[in-house]
């Protein structure tokens, strides 16, 4: 009993972040339209910076959110305005291969900058722990999972109560009509990558006083990312935080009590079942979801 | 006439493949061919759901199906790769009709998203059941040479066996395309609605072009196998090898034409070779790399891909047929 308690919450705590980084691709997703395949190569730059930022000069990876969350905003922008603007009209298949295309690009010039070694940041609260009634949790992970809480009810705020966030939704809501209102639609497609990317970048930062950063470490994310907004519902920010950490939980539980190897793939055939029984998603309506081809 | 002249210089040009072994004893050529040759299959093979406008990054799934299928009945059955081959075909295609439920019922991303999950899943499959596969370490085909075995002394066999594999997937794709079910497909990837308007069953045509795509693949991979002598998780079910490369050939030549899978395998294969050759022990991964440069810009340049190009020199000896199916 007290082991099945032990593996959801340490899954409750890992789901935090799966739900950052769905939330951004959610918001890419959602407003510019755009399957990003490259959505988890985005994660593993910001886990690289986080390294290396400790590396060179010491820095603590939560401090270091402080310049890989600027960057990795600014990486967005470049990203929507060099890759994915001039293709903005362009058939689905296209923009699926230039992302997918972005992704072997970024993977691979990983591999040659950094080489293909596991890489960890070693910080003293890294393996730590703290009691709570019998149940064990670690302390990066609890710190991770309310920074995820926090930044997704700021999200929430941003785009609820701001006349920007109100403008996004718009688009979310349909296009056209957006830009016929006076939205201006190509600038807050600049925004809504740099949002969503370095979401996605918290994410990748507050996984590494825990967890090892290697060239290939997206592709798993990139395919969680769309399992949590296909069952969360596009456009829907509580539906993707609450499939994160139901994704969360299932990886914990299968990997303690089927296979850790099969841990990953519990949750593809989830996605699966998921996406042919209830493609426009368990918690949200998923709206503009048909023109992305979700019916 | 112009359609003679072109009839004379195919044969000719075939017969001078068939004569390369003969020529060149380099084991370098002749592999490189052969390589061609398996991934002018492979990408034909891939290409055929893309008819549909459906884009798969997951026939590493079929080609690890296929492969293991044969492997396993060898080597542990001793069963000989003949009857392998079509084991190994069919267990390809159950993969395809699991596959097909994604496939009918997914528009565009969302059926590639998947398929790229199915692959994944059989991956860590394959290396979870060891007592089927040997995990990780994987299954090595024993070196006795024989007809009966798949197994031979030079390269000149599998060179054959890979020319014919690619003229029968390029011969089979240009008799799908051009048959019904290849009509069906066309219409279903210009527009599905209009398609089922007009009384056209695109479940059935999706369905029927991911068997065909499916099993060739499976059967591909059982021949390639028995080239390699080995198969592992992470080499058969490799997203790299068996599910971005065909994609990448099919794209960059042109996707759901005949031709753009012959002209992209046949560009990307020796290019991917020397890259991974003459830079890759240089620098690892500059291969990828360049190809996701080179699919950058076919993108934004030549979205119809190369045989794009190519085909308005063809076209004008004849006219109406094959526009680049790109959806």
């Amino acid at each position: 009993m007290e082991l099945i308690v032990q593996v959801c919450v340490s899954g409750l705590l890992l789901g935090g972040i799966y739900a950052l980084i769905s939330i951004g691709l959610n918001l890419i997703f959602g407003v510019v339209r755009i399957i990003n395949f490259a959505h988890g190569e985005m994660v593993m730059v910001a886990m690289y910076l986080t390294f290396y930022l400790n590396y060179f000069f010491g820095m603590d990876p939560y401090v270091s959110t402080l310049i890989v969350l600027p960057v990795m905003f600014l990486f967005g922008v470049v990203i929507q305005r060099i890759i994915v603007q001039p293709i903005q009209n362009s058939s689905a298949n296209m923009k699926i291969f230039a992302t997918v295309a972005l992704s072997l690009i970024l993977q691979n010039v990983a591999l040659i900058v950094c080489s293909g070694n596991f890489r960890t940041v070693q910080v003293s609260y890294g393996m730590g722990t703290m009691e709570l009634g019998g149940i064990f949790i670690s302390i990066p992970r609890l710190v991770a999972f309310f920074a995820a809480l926090l930044s997704v009810s700021l999200l929430y705020f941003f785009l609820k109560n701001t006349y920007t966030g109100k403008a996004l939704r718009a688009i979310v809501e349909d296009h056209t009509i957006a830009r016929l209102m006076g939205v201006k639609v190509q600038k807050l497609y600049l925004l809504a990558f740099g949002i969503g990317c370095a979401f996605s970048a918290l994410g990748g930062v507050l996984l590494m006083p825990f967890s090892s950063v290697y060239p290939t470490v997206g592709i798993p994310f990139t395919l969680i990312a769309f399992i949590v907004v296909v069952l969360g519902g596009l456009g829907s920010m509580g539906g993707t935080f609450l499939a994160g950490l139901f994704i969360g939980v299932v990886e914990a539980v299968g990997g303690t009590y089927v296979s850790p190897a099969l841990k990953e793939a519990i949750y593809f055939g989830i996605f699966i079942i998921a996406i042919l029984i209830r493609p426009q998603g368990i918690f949200g309506k998923g709206k503009g979801s048909e023109e992305v081809g979700l019916k | 006439m112009r359609n003679n002249k072109l009839k004379t210089a195919a044969t000719i040009f075939l017969l001078g493949l068939l004569a390369v072994p003969l020529y060149f004893t380099s084991t370098f050529v002749l592999h490189m061919f052969t390589l061609v040759f398996f991934y002018i299959a492979l990408t034909a093979a891939w290409n055929i759901p893309a008819f549909g406008g459906k884009f798969s990054l997951g026939h590493a799934a079929f080609f690890g199906l296929g492969g293991y299928t044969a492997a396993i009945l060898y080597v542990k059955l001793g069963i000989s790769p003949f009857i392998g081959v079509v084991a190994g075909t069919f267990v390809a295609m159950v993969g395809g009709v699991i596959l097909s439920f994604p496939l009918i019922r997914l528009k565009g991303p969302f059926f590639t998203l998947s398929s790229i999950a199915f692959a994944e899943v059989l991956r860590m499959v394959a290396v979870d059941w060891r007592a089927l596969t040997n995990g990780s370490v994987g299954i090595n085909i024993p070196f006795k040479p024989s007809w009966l075995n798949l197994t031979f002394t030079s390269g000149a066999p599998f060179y054959y066996m890979a020319l014919g594999l690619a003229l029968l997937v390029i011969g089979l794709a240009w008799w799908i395309r051009s048959s019904s079910l290849g009509y069906h497909l066309r219409a279903a990837a210009a527009d599905e609605d209009a398609a089922r308007a007009l009384g056209i069953n695109t479940a059935k045509a999706h369905f029927l072009g991911l068997m065909w795509s499916s099993g060739l693949t499976g059967m591909i991979a059982v021949f390639y196998v028995f080239y390699n002598y080995v198969l592992e998780p992470g080499t058969a079910f490799s997203m790299d090898l068996f599910s971005l490369q065909p994609a990448m050939n099919g794209i960059i030549g042109g996707m759901g034409t005949v031709w753009g899978p012959v002209i992209g395998a046949i560009i990307m294969t020796p290019l991917g070779e020397f890259l991974r050759f003459y830079l890759g022990t240089i620098q690892q991964g500059l291969n990828f790399v360049v190809y996701g440069l080179m699919l950058i810009a076919v993108v934004n340049f030549v979205p119809g891909g190369i045989v794009s190009l190519i085909e308005p020199w063809f076209k004008k000896k004849k006219s109406g047929d094959s526009s680049a199916a790109d959806n």
